[in-house]
């Protein structure tokens, strides 16, 4: 080898020991987090840095779902997150149709309003919701739950909804129109579907988004019954709290569907970031 | 023609259900927080209206708040300055990268990010743990023998640690960021940079580095703005402690609210907290839009 060549393949290295190294740090906590929950609890406090599963425990993944509850947990969740990822779906390409390709006075006030949702942070809501919602009776209840999560959600899904419909030449509309088709039928069945992958990036990134959603549960739900994923790892730290293995095997369950999702719907999360950030 | 497109009814049903869910579920809180930031309530009987009270002490007394936003501050430095720049480097080198390879370390590198903060928060408290958490292993492992670092209560680690928890789980945010901005970076100017003699140094930072500006821009943007939004990694690790070394407004905010049940004053701090995320967005953009607006003048 000459020595330039030996130059690039020790600089090579380095880079793949430089990128090797953000792997590491980016995916190891959640692999020593898999592989302790598949031992006993007491294997965690044993000498060694990592152990793999020779002998994995599958009842600490059993225990987990039972004893946190998760089939009922999870159903809670299911109840607001369908509805509430449907609902944001379908009004911001609604509000976003309007402010993009229809002329009214207004439509700037809208926009406006629409995007300031941006700006508020969910925190300052929290405690004046939970006295105005209290006044409606939406305390503890998933449809007060689903009106937080689908007004948080639309600016975002607006935006991204809007970037696509803009583009599109009004002759669409226009020719439907002249063939006598109203906008009940234009926009379901020839604006939707131009409109599909901001429907794609929309729904998988709102879902989510508010699959993972903790602090607004924790403010308004309160009775068990109701609560939603994120709480049977918080319950298990309670109660179960010398049980390592069975918590982090609570934690790896609940982690997984959104991973899953992740990894098959990768190209459509990344389209939605991607458009967040061009926009700011 | 023209009416197709302004046809009042079909305005209407698309635009108001929106409008109105946008403002019964986040700007009448808005008013309902105004309206109470001037009482004292505990949440049950009566609001005795005290005036400006609240205000006086949040602003003038209260160190705790205070303390809060030093921290956020601090958070914001260390994500602009350290995590931005590793985000921009690992971003550049994976667009040098075969496709392929690329796009598995992409993929990995955005794992923390699809996370929930509830499963992030719980993995790093186990990893933070005194008796039984890797952090201490390793420490131990490489020859500090006796290491029983206690992170998340100890005052001197506390703060690095809840930081830490938050920069690892945005860092894959950042790094999609800057990834995908430099994919728009023309090839010809790099290359017209190369027939001119520039190396890789130059080549960065005379050439990409200000195309991608207005990224840059962008990201520092969301970083401030979500700087100011972190709330749940604290709430579920330190809650703020040891003492309120760790305290983040939007957690004291909370604590107030829901743990003290300090109504009148929960809903000053959320006043407050408003009127600071608006003024740091509207500032900040308009410090960059002013900036790029003399760039284009140059330019043109």
């Amino acid at each position: 080898m000459t020595r330039y060549q030996v130059e690039r393949n020790s600089k090579k290295t380095l880079l793949a020991i430089f990128l090797g190294l953000f792997v590491v740090a980016q995916v190891f906590p959640l692999l020593w987090v898999a592989s302790y929950s598949l031992q006993k609890s007491g294997d965690l406090f044993g000498p060694e840095l990592f152990k793999l599963p020779v002998n994995p425990v599958w009842n600490n993944y059993v225990r987990a779902w039972f004893d946190g509850k998760i089939p009922q947990y999870l159903t809670n969740t299911l109840l607001v997150v369908i509805p509430s990822v449907t609902l944001s779906t379908v009004l911001s390409f609604s509000i976003a149709y309007a402010c993009t390709r229809m002329q009214w006075k207004l439509r700037p006030v809208a926009w406006f309003i629409i995007t300031i949702g941006l700006t508020i942070p969910i925190h300052t809501t929290l405690l004046p919701n939970f006295i105005w919602y209290n006044f409606f009776g939406l305390i503890d209840t998933r449809i007060g739950l689903i009106i937080s999560y689908v007004a948080f959600s639309i600016s975002f899904n607006a935006i991204i909804f809007s970037g696509l419909l803009a583009g599109l030449p009004f002759s669409m509309e226009e020719s439907a129109f002249l063939d006598g088709a109203k906008y009940r039928h234009i926009l379901p069945s020839i604006i939707a579907p131009m409109a599909a992958t901001g429907f794609a990036t929309v729904g998988v990134q709102t879902f989510l988004n508010h699959w993972n959603e903790f602090i607004m549960a924790n403010t308004y739900l309160m009775s068990e019954a109701k609560r939603t994923l994120p709480f049977s790892i918080i319950r298990f730290q309670g109660q179960y709290s010398s049980d390592y293995a069975v918590q982090f095997a609570c934690m790896t369950l609940v982690a997984l569907p959104p991973l899953l999702l992740y990894f098959i719907f990768n190209r459509w999360i990344v389209a939605g970031i991607t458009a967040g950030a061009v926009k700011g | 023609m023209k009416n197709l497109f302004s046809d009042k009814k079909t305005i209407a049903l698309l635009s108001v259900p929106s409008i109105a869910i946008i403002g019964f579920a986040i700007l009448a809180p808005l008013v309902v927080s105004l309206y109470f930031s001037f009482m004292e309530w505990s949440g049950f009987g009566a609001a005795t209206f005290i005036g400006m009270d609240n205000y006086r002490q949040l602003v003038l007394h209260d160190g705790t708040f205070y303390r809060a936003l030093i921290n956020t501050f601090l958070l914001m430095l260390v994500t602009i300055f350290l995590q931005n720049p590793f985000a921009f480097v690992i971003a550049a080198i994976l667009t040098k990268l075969k496709d392929a390879t690329s796009r598995f370390l992409r993929t990995i590198y955005f794992i923390p990010a699809t996370l929930s903060l509830v499963v992030v928060t719980k993995l790093w408290v186990s990893i933070f743990n005194p008796s039984y958490g890797f952090l201490n292993k390793l420490l131990q492992g490489i020859g500090f023998q006796n290491m029983q670092i206690a992170w998340l209560s100890n005052p001197k680690t506390a703060l690095g640690s809840v930081i830490w928890i938050m920069v690892w789980q945005g860092f894959g945010w950042a790094l999609l960021f800057y990834y995908s901005g430099l994919m728009t970076v023309p090839k010809e100017l790099e290359e017209a940079a190369k027939v001119d003699g520039a190396n890789k140094y130059q080549l960065y930072t005379k050439i990409i580095v200000p195309y991608m500006l207005p990224v840059i821009q962008s990201v520092i943007v969301i970083d401030v703005i979500s700087s100011l939004k972190q709330m749940e990694m604290v709430y579920l690790s330190t809650e703020g402690g040891p003492g309120d070394l760790t305290q983040f407004i939007a957690v004291y905010l909370y604590q107030k609210a829901f743990r003290y049940s300090e109504y009148g004053y929960g809903n000053a701090i959320s006043v407050i907290f408003v009127i600071l995320a608006v003024f740091l967005t509207i500032f900040i953009q308009r410090i960059f839009r002013e900036r790029s607006a003399g760039k284009k003048r140059v330019g043109a």
